[in-house]
């Protein structure tokens, strides 16, 4: 079916046309993608607000672990939206199968970055990072910019990997339809993009 | 441009293509950072390789260059103003640090 | 029905049945609809019983008022209350005020309830999501009531919650322990109600219209929503954040807001490096689109309901809805005047009041344009076109105070005394208050069948218009004599001549008050005694009144209709008296 039949609704002709052309649920997604995106840039002014505010700020990340790690979780980002890409590609094209394996893929690639984002956590709470502190003994925002921002960046990894499953789950029988694919396609790839200013200016800001 | 092409993209090729090219603009970034430039150069440069990244995103990941003009126009001057807008609080950012009394 | 999901067609679900189904879990934007106009009902009534209380202490600070106690033993020792408690009544007054009773009726209430059926469609485009953010916000709502019954009792930081005060926790005062984390939570909750909320209604307008029914056809009350809609989008995505970092400041030590070397009861907080100007940045940034969040919906209800009055449509639609537009745009270039003697960077202060002074003209034009129209007319005085005049009254009464408060060298005296009070609740307080009783009084016949008293509902209106004034034009004066606000009482020298002052406005907002259980009264009983009601019962033209009243719950009965003409077609010769329908067949031209 195409997009232009999906978009015409049921009462062809009776309704006036959307000035987008879009279906709404895509629309919506947009829309709420607008939203994130002035959340996660506030969350991103305050950590510079507080950055430039501050005379001893802390610049730990070493290139192993720390950068290396960035650099890999954003590897693994990146590919799980080309996967994302592929199952979309292949939910157009009507291959089912192949679109569900896709996104399974994209789903198991998500999960991958969240576990290694966990470690990273882990790891940095053992050398004694916290919210309130720097075992460095420099800023204590350091932590609290650090952990607030990535946390609420994998709040929104794993909510699209549940997504993501859920849309797998009802895609081979029907429940979901390609439109349904494109737009949690939507949702996964701004979570890769806000990924995109993340790494730069939280990891390789902080880079020794 | 009927919602017939709307939607449709190129093949799987190009988004490799593509995923190649944001691949290797993070490998620029992580060079530039051990090019120890001063911290503000950094950012500056950091800030525009994200942008660029950020925008290949938008128009070819996120399919945003085959959809309608109208909703390009509707959704980037939006986001752009109210980031603008945000960048109010900077001039008192600079003066924290210089105003500080104690240490921290 | 799998294609239902995939794009923009009018969900055509089947009746619900069962009282849950249809009064309670409901998906039908009618239901919710009601279901918000009453949570901002009951906000109200306890946002304005705070208010008594405050102006009870503030007129009589010695008063014991009985049953003070019994709300808060440690607030209100024998039933005076203490300047803290004042501080925390007047923090859920002004926290209930605008968020549940401003952001929730004009915009949520008559919006969800009346857009889909203005632009034509079955239902909204995500009834379930709907659903959903109904019970968000009440879930936002219960948090923050519980603050009333925590140790500690409710916040006192004031509905805009400065830090530090608000950040450092139990140490700062009564209230701000778990009273203030509860507000915190309970506002972040209220976000995401109101994201959800904001993306209905966009995708609904852009997508659910019926056939003719192009965006320049749509009512004023659509436009509203509508821009009002892509406002709180882009603010309430800037509040979200805000309130987490609040609460992480409280519950999990980080110091985002909280400087170093602060020192409470004695001892030093183990809290360093933040800012407390970044929270009010933060918090202004969505606080000043937040207003007009408030006032946008509320234009555009007058705007709505007068043409149907005055039998002749407004002068300048076109301009009225460049100049919402204008305003919500606007919006974002301004919060700083907030914040003029902030300590921010001074400069700053000139690149915020130079919008804030663009931002009156929009305002201006739009009042114009309705004066314009009312000149000459032969208004219909019903109820609803009475409250739509007292708005246009107050909307510029409140609105000239704001002229000065817009610059920074007169703000530097005006700031944070009554002349800022009698400002906002002039706009606020009151136009948008007045936007309300007007749509209800002019939507209850539709909503529910039956029409209003008409007589209860005119005094009413003089009741609460000569009220209003008596209350709010004083505190002006109060302002300009230097009467500081948030004070919960007056014993400096230069303030205990004023305190008769505030004994009037006390005695005007008690009868104020009262008046309004008329109102109530009128509500309850025209519900279930009141005159059937017909279908267009003020011969208006927009697409609400083509159908049933109440509704079908399809809203059309499984119609789809078809529109012809433009949403104000009235003082033309047709047919159907001096009005055409916008579902009239397009031969029904006008003369």
């Amino acid at each position: 079916m195409s997009e232009a039949e999906m978009t015409a609704g049921h009462h062809a002709g009776m309704m006036e046309e959307s000035p987008y052309a879009i279906p709404s649920g895509k629309l919506a997604m947009w829309c709420f993608v607008l939203s994130d995106a002035v959340t996660f840039s506030a969350v991103l002014f305050v950590y510079g607000y507080l950055r430039i505010g501050s005379t001893n700020w802390s610049t730990p990340f070493q290139l192993v672990p720390s950068v290396l790690n960035g650099i890999v979780m954003t590897f693994v980002l990146l590919t799980s939206g080309l996967t994302m890409l592929a199952a979309v590609e292949a939910a157009k094209a009507g291959r089912t199968a192949a679109g569900t394996r896709w996104l399974w893929a994209t789903c198991a690639l998500g999960a991958l970055f969240a576990g290694m984002h966990l470690m990273e956590w882990r790891h940095m709470y053992e050398e004694g990072w916290r919210l309130f502190q720097n075992p460095l003994g420099g800023s204590v925002h350091f932590g609290a910019a650090f952990f607030s921002i990535t946390g609420l960046h994998l709040l929104h990894v794993l909510g699209g990997v549940i997504a993501l499953a859920i849309i797998a789950l009802g895609f081979p029988s029907g429940k979901y339809n390609r439109i349904d694919v494109e737009i949690t396609g939507i949702y996964w790839h701004f979570v890769d993009l806000v990924w995109m200013f993340v790494f730069p200016l939280v990891y390789l800001m902080n880079a020794k | 441009m009927s919602a017939e092409e709307s939607g449709q993209g190129p093949g799987m090729k190009f988004f490799v293509a593509v995923w190649i090219g944001l691949m290797c603009i993070v490998g620029i970034e992580v060079i530039i950072t051990y090019r120890h430039l001063p911290a503000r150069d950094l950012l500056v440069w950091l800030l525009l390789l994200a942008f660029l990244e950020a925008a290949i995103a938008v128009w070819y990941f996120m399919h945003l260059k085959y959809e309608r003009a109208a909703l390009v126009w509707s959704l980037l001057p939006a986001f752009i103003f109210v980031v603008f807008m945000m960048d109010h609080v900077w001039p008192d950012a600079f003066r924290l640090a210089t105003m500080r009394l104690l240490s921290q | 029905m799998s294609e239902a999901t995939a794009h923009s067609a009018v969900h055509v679900h089947a009746p619900p049945s069962g009282f849950i189904r249809k009064y309670v879990f409901s998906v039908d934007h009618k239901v919710i609809g009601l279901q918000y106009y009453g949570l901002g009902l009951v906000a109200v009534v306890i946002g304005m019983i705070l208010s008594w209380l405050m102006r009870l202490h503030l007129g009589w600070s010695t008063l014991a008022i009985p049953g003070l106690e019994k709300l808060s033993p440690a607030g209100a020792p024998g039933n005076v209350m203490t300047p803290e408690y004042y501080l925390s009544l007047m923090t859920m007054h002004g926290t209930i005020m605008v968020f549940f009773v401003l952001t929730n009726a004009p915009f949520s209430g008559f919006g969800n309830y009346f857009l889909p059926i203005q632009v034509g469609a079955a239902d909204m485009a995500f009834p379930r999501m709907n659903m959903m953010s109904f019970w968000v916000t009440l879930t936002a709502f219960l948090v923050l009531v519980a603050a009333f019954f925590v140790p500690g009792g409710p916040p006192l930081s004031g509905w805009t919650a400065y830090a530090p005060l608000s950040a450092v926790g139990a140490e700062a005062g009564p209230g701000q322990g778990l009273g203030q984390t509860l507000w915190g939570v309970s506002i972040a909750i209220f976000c995401v109600g109101q994201l959800l909320g904001s993306l209905n209604f966009i995708a609904t307008t852009l997508d659910l219209r019926t056939k003719g029914m192009s965006l320049a056809r749509l009512p004023f009350s659509t436009w509203a929503w509508f821009i009002t809609s892509v406002i709180g989008l882009l603010a309430f995505a800037v509040l979200l954040p805000a309130c987490i970092l609040l609460v992480l400041d409280r519950a999990a030590g980080t110091s985002f807001f909280i400087p170093g070397g602060l020192v409470i009861s004695d001892r030093l907080q183990p809290h360093t490096g933040g800012s407390p100007l970044l929270w009010q940045h933060l918090f202004w940034f969505f606080g000043h689109p937040e207003v007009y969040i408030a006032i946008l919906p509320a234009i555009g209800i007058v705007s709505h309901i007068l043409p149907a009055f005055m039998r002749k449509p407004l002068l300048g639609p076109r301009v009225l809805i460049s100049c919402m537009a204008a305003i919500g745009f606007l919006s974002y270039m301004v919060w700083g005047h907030h914040m003029f003697v902030s300590g921010m960077n001074p400069f700053s202060a000139l690149l915020f009041s130079v919008p804030t002074l663009v931002i009156t003209i929009p305002a201006t034009i739009a009042t114009l344009l309705w004066i314009g129209s009312v000149y000459g007319a032969r208004i219909r005085f019903t109820t609803a076109s009475l409250f739509c005049l007292g708005f246009i009254s107050v909307f510029i009464s409140g609105g000239i105070s704001g002229f000065f408060l817009a610059q920074p060298s007169i703000d530097t005296y005006l700031h944070a005394t009554y002349f800022v009070v009698a400002h906002f609740h002039f706009v606020m307080g009151v136009a948008a208050i007045f936007a309300i009783f007007a749509g209800t009084y002019f939507w209850m016949p539709k909503m529910v069948g039956r029409m209003m008293n008409e007589t209860l509902g005119k005094i009413h209106f003089w009741l609460t218009f000569v009220g209003v004034y008596c209350i709010f034009m004083p505190m002006h004066y109060l302002g300009l004599a230097g009467n500081v606000r948030r004070y919960a009482a007056f014993t400096d020298d230069y303030l205990v001549p004023l305190i008769p002052v505030h004994q009037f406005i006390t005695i005007a907002a008690l009868i104020t008050g009262a008046a309004q259980l008329i109102f109530l009264y009128n509500l309850v009983w025209s519900r279930f005694r009141g005159p059937k009601a017909t279908d267009n019962p003020w011969q208006a033209t927009s697409l609400e009144w083509s159908t049933t009243s109440p509704p079908p719950f399809d809203n059309f009965g499984g119609r789809q209709l078809v529109v012809n003409h433009e949403a104000y077609e009235y003082g033309v010769e047709s047919p159907e008296g001096d009005y055409i329908m916008q579902t009239a067949p397009e031969t029904a031209k006008a003369h």
